[in-house]
């Protein structure tokens, strides 16, 4: 055996993947918790929009949270049955063992490279249409984009989600005896982020 | 009278040049406290003596009679048909070698991974027949027995969409007999020498947490866990150097012997 060095780039993928998914996973929680405010008041997001685009914060983060996404997925990429055939086995494996943990993996592929690209023309079209304001928001969805938010919102929250749960796995985090509590809470918590953003787009459509 | 079970069962013999891999159709009656192990056995003995499938223990500790049931690996011997509809395919398990019908040769597969993980005690100490062997700590020694209570069926081998998908996998399997070591205080390996064994994607990083191996596993061993304090310890072994020792540590605490120098 040859021994490999630490700073074998190779190596640090794995720890890479899942420091750049928890902050991915941080910044969605946060971002679906500040458009929250948009339920009881839109003004409040007017305000907190005011305040991310004063300081530049917005500006700094919006690319840079797309650079995160770009750097994240080609990361986990590796794992992703893009080999010949991979994909078909895969499937085949999911349908004959029906295990739930195996079909999310599938889910959250899937939503992986919806969000990939879907974040891209999110982040655009924010960031070429400012200010973030709920008026804008309430503009683009009766332009065409409440579709594209009906797909995205789910897709995010799912993979948020699952990628959150399965970090703990994998690290060892949720032992077998925490497991279904931890299950429990991470579907609640995605429901609750789910009816949360479902209220604030609904909110923003009714106010064109 | 019992139920009338349908069994379709994988036919092939690699070794017949003009076989080909088909499904066979048995039917037999169920009887009180039936296992597949007796229903295979039954099928054997009065309608097909050329059904091959292997057995040795009849009691889930061998782990021969490893196949995939309606889809899920699990032991023969071990699922009684009254837990199954009446329909029961039956294939081999996958990944491993197919010897026909329902056998494998799960043995080359673990003897493989067995030297890849290098799964003995490394030592510098000379080994003295006439001395006594050394004390070791009660609760030390029932989680080393815990882990070392695989029976190699290779069932969380044939569940796992990794190992599925890329061949050269090690498994939850191998991993957890690497964690039977890294605890072992007899073990003189240090952190950075199981990140050389299994720090990659071949190894430890390989998982990706889909939890079937935990699943199916006959003897319910904590498979997940394991590879989670692998994962950990080697993660951060990857980054010593990167991350402030104060974080290292405290990341790790896996509640093992080793440390993390």
């Amino acid at each position: 055996m040859t021994p490999r060095s630490p700073a074998d780039i190779r190596s640090r993928l794995d720890a890479w993947q899942a420091l750049s998914g928890a902050c991915l996973a941080l910044f969605v929680c946060v971002h679906l918790i500040l458009e929250g405010p948009e339920v009881l008041s839109p003004s409040l997001t007017d305000a907190i929009g005011w305040l991310l685009e004063a300081t530049f914060a917005a500006q700094i983060a919006a690319p840079l949270i797309v650079l995160l996404i770009l750097f994240h997925f080609w990361i986990a990429a590796r794992k992703m049955p893009f080999r010949s055939g991979e994909l078909k086995i895969f499937v085949d494996h999911s349908k004959a063992l029906n295990d739930p943990d195996t079909w999310l993996w599938l889910v959250q592929v899937f939503t992986a490279v919806i969000i990939l690209a879907g974040a891209f023309f999110h982040v655009y079209t924010v960031m070429t249409d400012m200010p973030i304001s709920v008026a804008e928001t309430t503009k683009r969805l009766h332009n065409g984009w409440l579709l594209f938010h009906v797909i995205f919102l789910p897709c995010v929250i799912l993979h948020t989600g699952i990628g959150i749960w399965r970090l703990a796995v994998k690290f060892g985090y949720c032992s077998k005896t925490a497991r279904e509590t931890w299950r429990r809470r991470i579907w609640v918590g995605m429901g609750c982020y789910l009816l949360l953003g479902a209220l604030a787009l609904t909110r923003a459509w009714c106010q064109g | 009278m019992g139920r009338k079970l349908t069994f379709e069962i994988f036919r092939y013999q690699p070794l017949d040049t003009a076989a080909t891999p088909h499904m066979q159709t048995f039917e037999l009656e169920e009887h009180p406290s039936m296992t597949l192990f007796i229903a295979l056995n039954q099928i054997r003995e009065e309608q097909d003596a050329s059904l091959q499938f292997d057995f040795c223990c009849r009691a889930g500790i061998c782990g021969s009679c490893g196949m995939v049931i309606n889809g899920r690996p699990g032991l023969a011997c071990h699922t009684q048909t009254c837990d199954l509809p009446d329909h029961i395919t039956l294939h081999p398990l996958p990944v491993f070698k197919l010897l026909g019908d329902l056998s494998v040769d799960t043995g080359t597969w673990f003897r493989n991974v067995g030297k890849r993980i290098e799964s003995w005690i490394h030592t510098d100490k000379a080994f003295d027949p006439a001395a006594q062997e050394e004390r070791m700590d009660n609760e030390l020694a029932t989680k080393i027995f815990e882990l070392d209570r695989c029976i190699e069926c290779g069932c969380c081998i044939a569940a796992c969409g990794t190992a599925r998908m890329r061949e050269d996998f090690l498994g939850a399997t191998a991993i957890n007999r690497l964690a039977r070591f890294y605890i072992d205080p007899r073990d003189n390996r240090t952190p950075a020498d199981f990140y050389d064994l299994i720090g990659d994607d071949r190894g430890v990083f390989g998982c990706m947490g889909l939890l079937a191996c935990d699943n199916v596993c006959p003897k319910k061993l904590p498979l997940q866990d394991q590879l989670g304090i692998m994962r950990r310890m080697v993660t951060l072994e990857s980054v010593r150097g990167i991350l402030p020792e104060w974080i290292r540590s405290k990341l790790q605490g896996c509640g093992c012997n080793h440390t993390a120098n």
